[in-house]
């Protein structure tokens, strides 16, 4: 299958090759999150002020001032960024300005339910996409290629909140069999996993569609055929592990955008998730949640990207001779 | 040899879908052991736009977690159903001396742990609220110095000047009477937590962002409410609150815009509800720069902006015009002060005269929310000749804006509104008519000198004089381009019976439930 120069000389170095490969990449991703951090810190100090969205609009001068001070937002810029640096390692946060809670302790609460939205949206995206990207490729140029590409590109270009209304109006309002909104048993998790999951069943079904068109046009498979397979035998086993590859990076970064991007979604849905917890801090200006929000979607990132590229060895053994 | 085209037969179809199909059958397989709410008996939920910022009372002032946490905590006053103050955990109140406001308690109140809310407890709240450390956002009790037990049932509020309005000020987050040893258990951080006030209902659990439970609080001093639970729903996005009322999610949506309301209007089973409102609105002139000194302009922009038609096309006639800042229901509003008569050919007379005969460029400062009002009152103005570009900035941007040391900052014009909750004039001109507050644009010794006599008389007929007068002035004067003040406006299902007042808190007490 794989050419035999390159499979002669994989063996002996893989083990150290994917170490260097962690330490490399971890580093890497500590400068990254220091570069966000420190981004984070400036620019949601340079969009306004928290202590006049806390007070209401009359209140005096000298009022503002105790508030800032018990804030400890008085304190030159430098001494509050040194702080906050300083805290980073041990996951020291601060308080939150509004909800007068430790940070991490209020981000941390909101984890489960974007996890499981996150994951509840990548299995429904997988489970349309892959099915959809081969049934696709297989029939390139033909009326099912042109529905499924149709489908998907409606898909691709419709916006989250219009698509989570009208999953509502069909779903809850006139069916009444899905509720409309909230967060609780099973039946609440799917309007917002199909809704986010549809821009991802996009990108992935139309990956998958071309990366399957050049893999069954090469020549294994044409000697699989060759030998008898069955064509689901062929495209199973031989197509989709070998179309794999891409789309595993895509669906890498999907994860990353469903961990990330369902801001839309969960206001819609008033899904108590950390894309809604995110929007709420940066309109109360509320910095240090802002901050620990933004490197909690740095740090998530960085990971998955780490794991795509480890997960690139397990399945192209070719990766790990050139790293 | 051209490739083979790869064909998908229909055994093949078959299983691929076949792997597909037990993964779309999960979660409908699931939706059948979906949890029922597990609470018992009869349950009210509201929904508004979000959750409040904290369940400590007295470390939060915005009427979005005022309308939950008075559900849990009284306040020394209370409005009755004719909007009038109404004893609370005070029974009365007297000034004996103008530095001193008096309270006489309700004797037997206890708090949801059993504590007694007596003097020493009322006395202990107020006092944390001044205290710097608790960094509490309430302003209003800005003359207060203290807080004294004098005994078990009477507390004073000594002020370091004179403030009328205190009693009024005491009815909302000022007013809330915290658990003293409670608080000493468990700690400002435990408190918040679990919250325990003397109010209709006792906490159950808080999941932000998700929900708010409360249960009815059987040993309620004015009687147990009638249902057993209430729950409030944090949601963000209007269309799927309304569609979560269509589908049985929730009885009552609150805090909508009338735009928001128009979208289930006709359907059955769910009701828009508006009632009166005090939130007023309106344009702060600069009076120290450009053409807006001079006061036959800023007359002129209050005879363009065509208020009525404002009202009807934009607000679905969902509010109503004022004639300077005052709400009607506020102490101090004089109905004999009319609004400006509404006359393009007027007001380009006057901006002739004052020597802008083709106009003048501007801008209007609005916050995003806003948009379709500043819209819709720039093409008033441009019809006058006044050509005022619309410009919008977010809500963070505008408050920081509106209160910094920059009066110009949100530019010559900009769209305000404000809800004088007290239900007293005063509130409205606290921050932007006499020349040193920080929202005025404006220099005039007789506002002025009409401020200081309404903030610092105490009897009310001397400060209804000074209120007379000083609407008479703004009308003259036009300072502003005075506005509406804006319903009220809830959708409801047909199981709530609930009516709010005119400051719109979501005090649930009194609401009937029908299953």
């Amino acid at each position: 299958m794989t050419a035999p120069t390159v499979s002669v000389t994989k063996t002996p170095a893989a083990g150290t090759g994917v170490l260097r490969v962690v330490v490399t990449k971890v580093l890497t991703a500590i400068v990254v999150l220091f570069f966000v951090a420190t981004a984070a810190f400036f620019l949601v100090r340079l969009s306004g002020d928290p202590v006049k969205l806390i007070l209401p609009p009359d209140a005096s001068a000298a009022q503002e001032a105790t508030l800032r001070a018990s804030l400890g937002l008085d304190r030159p810029l430098l001494t509050q960024y040194l702080d906050y640096l300083g805290g980073l390692p041990r996951l020291h946060f601060g308080n939150s300005l509004v909800y007068d809670q430790p940070v991490s302790e209020v981000l941390l609460a909101r984890v489960p339910a974007t996890l499981e939205l996150a994951a509840a949206a990548l299995v429904v995206a997988l489970v349309l996409a892959i099915p959809a990207g081969a049934f696709a490729a297989l029939r390139r140029g033909r009326a099912g290629d042109s529905g499924v590409m149709a489908g998907v590109l409606i898909g691709q270009s419709t916006p989250a909140f219009w698509v989570g209304i009208v999953l509502i109006l069909i779903f809850a309002v006139q069916l009444q069999v899905l509720p409309a909104s909230g967060y609780g048993g099973f039946t609440h998790l799917i309007l917002p996993a199909v809704t986010l999951a549809v821009y991802s069943v996009a990108v992935i079904a139309r990956l998958l569609r071309s990366s399957m068109i050049d893999v069954l046009g090469s020549d294994y498979i044409r000697t699989a055929r060759a030998k008898g397979l069955s064509t689901g035998g062929i495209v199973v086993s031989h197509g989709m592990r070998n179309a794999a590859l891409p789309v595993v990076t895509v669906i890498g970064l999907e994860v990353g955008t469903l961990l990330g991007g369902a801001i839309l979604t969960e206001q819609v849905f008033s899904w108590p998730g950390i894309g809604r917890l995110t929007v709420e801090a940066i309109q109360n200006r509320d910095f240090p949640l802002v901050q620990a929000s933004v490197l909690f979607f740095a740090a998530t990132f960085v990971v998955v990207n780490l794991l795509v590229d480890l997960s690139y060895t397990v399945l192209d053994p070719r990766v790990r001779v050139t790293s | 040899m051209a490739p083979p085209r790869s064909r998908l037969t229909r055994r093949d179809a078959l299983r691929l879908g076949g792997l597909a199909l037990p993964a779309l059958a999960l979660p409908g397989l699931l939706a059948g052991c979906g949890s029922a709410d597990g609470s018992v008996g009869s349950v009210l939920r509201v929904a508004q736009t979000s959750d409040p910022k904290t369940l400590d009372p007295q470390k939060q002032g915005d009427l979005t977690s005022m309308n939950v946490l008075t559900n849990l905590f009284d306040t020394l006053t209370t409005r009755g159903p004719d909007n009038q103050l109404a004893p609370g955990l005070a029974l009365s109140w007297i000034s004996p001396d103008p530095l001193t406001w008096r309270f006489k308690l309700r004797p037997g109140v206890r708090f949801h742990n059993g504590e007694p809310c007596d003097a020493k407890a009322v006395a202990f709240s107020i006092n944390r609220l001044l205290d710097p450390a608790t960094k509490s956002p309430i302003v209003e009790l800005r003359y207060v110095k203290q807080a004294v037990v004098v005994d078990e049932l009477t507390v004073d509020l000594r002020c370091s000047q004179p403030d009328p309005i205190i009693p009024a000020k005491v009815s909302l987050f000022g007013g809330v009477a915290v658990p003293p040893g409670y608080l000493k258990q468990v700690g400002s951080a435990g408190f918040a937590k679990h919250p325990v006030g003397t109010g209709p209902f006792t906490f159950v659990e808080f999941q932000r962002d998700h929900q708010m439970r409360m249960r009815a609080n059987p040993g309620y001093w004015a009687g147990r409410p009638s249902f057993d639970e209430l729950v409030f729903l944090p949601m963000p996005d209007p269309s799927s609150a309304l569609a979560s009322l269509q589908s049985n999610e929730v009885d009552i949506v609150a805090s909508l815009t009338p735009d928001a309301a128009l979208q289930i209007q006709g359907y059955t089973g769910v009701a828009i509800r508006n009632y009166p409102g005090i939130r007023t609105s309106y344009l702060s002139l600069d009076t120290t720069a450009g053409p807006l000194r001079d006061v036959r302009v800023r007359q002129a922009l209050n005879h363009a902006v065509d208020v009525p038609l404002l009202i009807k096309a934009v607000l679905d006639g969902k509010a109503r015009e004022v004639p300077t800042m005052f709400p009607r229901e506020s102490f101090g509003f004089d109905p004999s002060i009319t609004p400006y008569s509404r006359d393009v050919g007027l007001a380009k007379r006057l901006l002739a005269d004052a020597g802008f005969p083709n106009g003048f460029d501007t801008s209007l400062t609005a916050q995003t929310g806003d948009s379709n009002i500043a819209e819709a009152i720039s093409g008033l103005l441009a019809k006058a000749g006044v050509r005022a570009r619309v410009n919008l900035v977010d809500t963070g941007t505008y408050t920081s804006r509106l209160t910094s040391n920059n009066r110009s900052a949100l530019g010559p014009i900009y769209l305000a509104a404000s809800t004088g909750w007290t239900l007293d004039a005063e509130s409205l001109v606290q921050s932007n008519v006499r020349h040193d507050r920080r929202q005025s644009r404006w220099s005039s010794p007789e506002a002025d000198r009409l401020i200081d006599a309404e903030e610092l008389t105490v009897g009310p007929a001397g400060r209804q004089r000074a209120f007379t007068a000083l609407q008479s002035l703004l009308k003259q004067e036009a300072p502003f381009v005075f506005l509406y003040q804006i319903d009220n406006i809830y959708a409801v299902n047909t199981r709530p019976r609930w009516q709010p007042g005119v400051v719109g808190v979501l005090g649930m007490a009194n609401a009937q439930v029908t299953s």
